[in-house]
C-alpha cells in the first residue's frame, strides 16, 4: 500500500535519476520512504537511490516491492507541471497505481517484479582518492571530454594536490587540473582510472543539477559518484566499472 | 542447463568431422538433458529458436548483433566489424571481443539454456516503436553475461547460422538412439509435428506416444515436395499414375476451424492478411474443419500469368484491398492433409482424393488417372498448351510426406535446368551499378550446412538488382574487400548450362553459364538444393 503526495519537481528529478541507467527497475517501498537498487543490462553501472518520507509533503506506505517501468515514467513526468503537486495512492496487493497531476488522473499498470531483475548487491569497495565538486563543473569536463574521445581517465595527483580528467581521442587530446582551491573538498591520493563516456554522459546530465557531488577514485577501480536530491531528503550513488586501459 | 554446457557441447561437435560422432554425442547429450530442457536444446543444436511450424522470428540481425558486443566489450562498432572481417565469421569474432573485453563489468549472472531461450521469446515478441531499443537491451545483457565461448554461440544462434553441421538427419537419428524408438517412427512424428524438440518429449515417453502424433490446426506441416523425373520410368514402378497440373504460382496451405482461416505460404508464414481473397473463396467451398494444400495461380482472361503475379500479392502486407482487383487469383487444391480432428497424411493418396472431392466443392485441381503413357504425354501437352508449366505425376498409393522430397511425386517440365540456392555472399556492382550488388555467391546445403557452389551475375534486370539490394542490405555479417557475405536468408532459382566438377568451390561442383531466373521468396534456405542432389544431376546429364 502507498498512499503520498509529492512535488512534482521533486518527483521528476527522481525518475531522471533513475533513467540515466535503467529502463525499468524494482521500487522498494517501507515506512521510512522509497528506495532502489539497479545495475544496467551490461552489468557495468550501477545506481542505489533512497527517498526519505521526508521528501514526500504526506507518505504512508507498508512495505513492498512495485515494479516501475521508468520509460514509461520518464513520459508521464513528461506531462506534469512545474511546481505542482503529485499524489500517488496504490491499494493493498494493487497492480495499478493512481497518480494524480496538474488536473490529470493516470493509471499506471505495475510491472510483474519478477520480470526485473533482481536488486544487485553493492560491492563494498574502499575508494582512497575523494573529491568534492559542484555537479555543473563535473558535468562540463565529462562534456569536453566527449568531444575528443569516447573515454576519460580521473585520476589524482597527491604530489601536486590536484584532481585531473583527461581523454585521449585519436588526434586531439584534452586535459583539465583543478586544484584544492577549485574544488569544494579533495583528500588526495594516488588515483587513476578509465572511464566509459557512454555511461559518465548519462549521470553527467543527472548530477549536473547537483550542488555538490563526492567523487570517489583509485587505482583501476570502480568510480563512486554520491550527491543529494531533494533538498537532501535523498540520496544516490552511482557505480561505474573501469575499462582496461588497451595496449 | 547451463548455457556455457550447450556452449561446450557446440564446440565438441564443431570440431567433430563424421556424421556417426556427432550423432553419438548428440544422443548421450539428449539421453542426459532435463525434461523441460530437451525442446530448446534440440532446436538450439539445430541453429533453431522456435518449432518449425511457429509463426514467431526472433529479428535480430547482424547490426543488432555487433552494437551490443560493441557496448558490452567497450569497443566502437568499426572495431567490432572489423574483427567480423578479419575473422569471416561473426560467432569467433565475438568470442574474441568479449576475451579482450576493455570495458570491466561488476558481475557476470550464469546463463541458462532456459533463460536464452526465454529472451529470444522476449526478443521475438517485441513490437511497436521502442522494439528496436528493447530488443537491444535483451541482447546486451545476453552478451553481458556470456563468457567468451557462450559469445561465439549466442552470435551464431541469434545470426541464424549455428555452424556445426547438425540437420534434421543427424538429429532424428540421435533422438531415436537417446530414447530406444525406432528413427522412422521419429520421422515420421516430426513430419506430422513439425518440431523436433516436442517430438524428443514423446520418444521419451515411448514409440506409443510416438506414433499417436496428429497433426494439429493452425501449425502448418512441411509441404510435401517433387523431385525431376520422367512419365515412363514412373510407369515402370507403378501400374497407373495420377497427373495433375503444375501450377507457375505459389505454394499453400490452409486450415480451417469453424470461422476462422489462416493461409500459410511455402515457408510456412502466415498469409492470411496478403490474400483475403482466395481465403475467402476456400472458406466458401468446405462446411468442414480442414488442412487443404494447394497452390494459388494468377489469371487474366482464363490464362495463367506468371508466378512474379502471385508473389507480388503473398508479400503485399498493406493497401491490399486496392490490389485484389488487378489480377485474380485462384486457388488449385489437390491434397488433403486433415479433415474434422482426423490426420490423414497416412491415407493412400488415392483414398485422399476421394476425401478431398468429398469435403471441397470448388476449386480442386482437374486429375487424370491413368495407366497409358500416351494419355499422360497428352495431358501434358495440355497443360502446356494452357500455359501451366508442366505436369506432376504422383503415385496413388503412396502417403503425404510433408517435407520430403521423394520419389512419389515427380514434376514433368518443359528441359530447363534450374536450381534454387542459398545466397551467401555477393560482389559490388561496377560503374553504374557501384552501389548495388553486382554478383552473387551461391550455396547448395549439406548436413545443415551451406556449401557454396556459383556465383551468379547475370539474368538480372535493373529492377531485379535493386530488389536483391533492399532483401539483402541489411543482412551483411562482414566484407572482405569487394565482396560481402550475408546472413543466409534469401534464395535464387538458377538456371544453367551443365553442371561441372570443380575445385573452386567448395562443394566440388560449379555451374556452367549460371543466370539468374527469379528471386525465390517463397523459399526458406533450409529448402535450397542438397550437394547429394546437385551430385545426382551431375551423374544424370553424364549418364545421357
Amino acid at each position: 500500500m502507498l498512499k503520498a503526495t509529492i512535488d512534482t519537481d521533486t518527483f521528476r528529478e527522481t525518475i531522471d535519476v533513475i533513467a540515466a541507467m535503467v529502463t525499468e527497475c524494482r521500487l522498494t517501498i517501507s515506512e521510512q520512504g522509497i528506495r532502489t537498487r539497479a545495475v544496467d543490462t551490461a552489468n557495468v553501472a550501477m545506481i542505489s537511490l533512497e527517498l526519505d518520507q521526508e521528501a514526500f509533503s504526506s507518505f504512508l506506505a507498508t512495505a513492498g516491492e512495485l515494479g516501475i517501468d521508468i520509460t514509461k515514467m520518464k513520459n508521464i513526468v513528461g506531462m506534469m507541471g512545474r511546481g505542482d503537486v503529485l499524489s500517488l495512492d496504490l491499494p493493498d496487493d494493487g497492480h495499478k497505481m493512481e497518480m494524480v497531476f496538474s488536473g490529470y488522473k493516470y493509471s499506471l499498470t505495475l510491472l510483474d517484479v519478477n520480470t526485473i531483475r533482481k536488486e544487485p548487491s553493492m560491492p563494498s569497495i574502499e575508494l582512497p582518492a575523494k573529491i568534492k565538486i559542484s555537479g555543473a563543473a563535473l558535468n562540463d569536463a565529462i562534456k569536453a571530454a566527449s568531444v575528443v574521445s569516447d573515454k576519460i581517465a580521473l585520476g589524482v595527483d597527491p604530489a601536486a594536490n590536484f584532481f585531473y580528467m583527461e581523454a585521449e581521442g585519436d588526434s586531439d587530446h584534452i586535459r583539465l587540473e583543478l586544484g584544492k582551491d577549485e574544488l569544494i573538498d579533495l583528500v588526495p591520493a594516488e588515483a587513476r582510472s578509465l572511464f566509459s563516456l557512454d555511461y559518465l554522459k548519462d549521470m553527467g546530465r543527472v548530477m549536473g543539477r547537483a550542488d555538490e557531488v563526492e567523487v570517489q577514485i583509485g587505482i583501476d577501480h570502480p568510480v563512486k559518484f554520491r550527491f543529494g536530491i531533494a533538498d537532501d531528503n535523498g540520496r544516490v550513488e552511482f557505480l561505474l566499472a573501469p575499462r582496461i586501459e588497451a595496449d | 542447463m547451463d548455457f556455457t554446457e550447450f556452449a561446450t557441447i557446440c564446440s565438441r561437435l564443431e570440431d567433430v568431422p563424421g556424421r556417426i560422432d556427432m550423432t553419438s554425442i548428440v544422443r548421450d547429450v539428449l539421453e542426459a538433458a532435463d525434461e523441460p530442457d530437451l525442446p530448446v536444446l534440440i532446436r538450439f543444436l539445430m541453429g533453431r529458436i522456435f518449432p518449425d511450424w511457429s509463426q514467431e522470428k526472433i529479428g535480430i540481425g547482424p547490426n543488432h548483433v555487433y552494437d551490443a558486443v560493441a557496448y558490452v566489450a567497450g569497443k566502437d562498432r568499426d572495431a567490432v566489424v572489423r574483427e567480423v572481417n578479419t575473422a569471416g565469421d561473426p560467432g569467433r569474432a565475438v568470442e574474441h571481443l568479449l576475451a579482450r573485453k576493455e570495458q570491466t563489468s561488476f558481475f557476470t549472472t550464469p546463463l541458462t539454456l532456459g533463460e536464452v531461450y526465454g529472451d529470444f521469446v522476449v526478443i521475438a515478441r517485441t513490437e511497436g516503436s521502442r522494439s528496436q531499443k528493447e530488443k537491444l537491451r535483451v541482447v546486451r545483457r545476453l552478451f553481458g553475461n556470456a563468457s567468451p565461448l557462450e559469445g561465439r554461440y549466442l552470435a551464431r544462434l541469434m545470426l541464424g547460422e549455428l555452424r556445426i553441421g547438425i540437420g534434421e538427419g543427424t538429429m532424428r537419428d540421435a533422438v531415436a538412439g537417446a530414447f530406444g524408438v525406432s528413427a522412422e517412427l521419429v520421422e515420421h512424428a516430426y513430419q506430422a509435428a513439425n518440431d523436433l524438440g516436442e517430438v524428443a518429449l514423446l520418444a521419451r515417453k515411448g514409440p506409443d506416444a510416438l506414433a499417436a502424433v496428429q497433426v494439429e490446426l493452425f501449425r502448418p506441416v512441411k509441404m510435401m515436395l517433387a523431385k525431376q523425373g520422367t512419365i515412363a520410368a514412373m510407369l515402370e514402378e507403378t501400374e497407373y499414375l495420377a497427373a495433375e497440373y503444375k501450377y507457375d504460382g505459389t505454394r499453400f496451405q490452409f486450415h480451417k476451424k469453424d470461422g476462422v482461416c489462416r493461409m500459410y505460404s511455402r515457408k510456412l508464414e502466415e498469409v492470411t492478411d496478403a490474400i483475403p481473397d482466395v481465403v475467402a473463396m476456400l472458406a466458401a467451398a468446405t462446411s468442414h474443419d480442414i488442412i487443404l494444400d494447394g497452390e494459388v495461380i494468377a489469371v487474366k482472361d482464363g490464362r495463367p500469368l506468371p508466378f512474379q503475379y502471385v508473389l507480388r500479392r503473398f508479400r503485399r502486407k498493406h493497401d491490399v484491398a486496392s490490389h485484389i482487383e488487378e489480377i485474380s487469383l485462384v486457388p488449385n487444391v489437390f491434397d488433403i492433409i486433415w479433415i474434422d480432428g482426423e490426420t490423414l497424411i497416412d491415407l493412400p493418396f488415392e483414398e485422399r482424393r476421394k476425401r478431398l472431392e468429398k469435403a471441397v466443392e470448388d476449386f480442386v485441381a482437374p486429375q487424370l488417372v491413368s495407366g497409358d503413357a500416351g494419355e499422360i504425354e497428352a495431358f501434358y501437352r495440355g497443360a502446356l498448351e494452357e500455359g501451366h508449366e508442366g505436369i506432376m505425376i504422383k503415385v496413388p498409393s503412396s502417403g503425404y510426406t510433408p517435407g520430403v522430397r521423394g520419389k512419389d511425386w515427380i514434376k514433368i517440365k518443359p528441359a530447363v535446368d534450374t536450381i534454387d540456392l542459398a545466397v551467401i555472399g555477393a560482389e559490388w556492382g561496377e560503374g553504374r551499378r557501384a552501389n548495388l550488388f553486382g554478383s552473387f555467391l551461391l550455396a547448395c546445403i549439406h548436413e545443415g550446412e551451406l556449401i557454396p557452389v556459383s556465383k551468379v551475375a547475370t539474368g538480372f534486370s535493373d529492377d531485379m538488382l535493386a530488389e536483391a539490394y533492399e532483401l539483402l542490405k541489411d543482412k551483411v555479417i562482414s566484407s572482405k574487400g569487394k565482396t560481402v557475405y550475408f546472413e543466409p536468408e534469401v534464395v535464387f532459382e538458377v538456371g544453367y548450362a551443365e553442371i561441372q566438377k570443380s575445385p573452386n568451390y567448395e562443394g566440388g561442383y560449379a555451374l556452367r553459364f549460371p543466370r539468374l531466373i527469379r528471386i525465390r521468396d517463397d523459399k526458406g534456405v533450409d529448402e535450397v538444393e542438397s550437394l547429394a542432389l546437385i551430385k545426382e544431376r551431375f551423374a544424370r546429364q553424364s549418364s545421357t
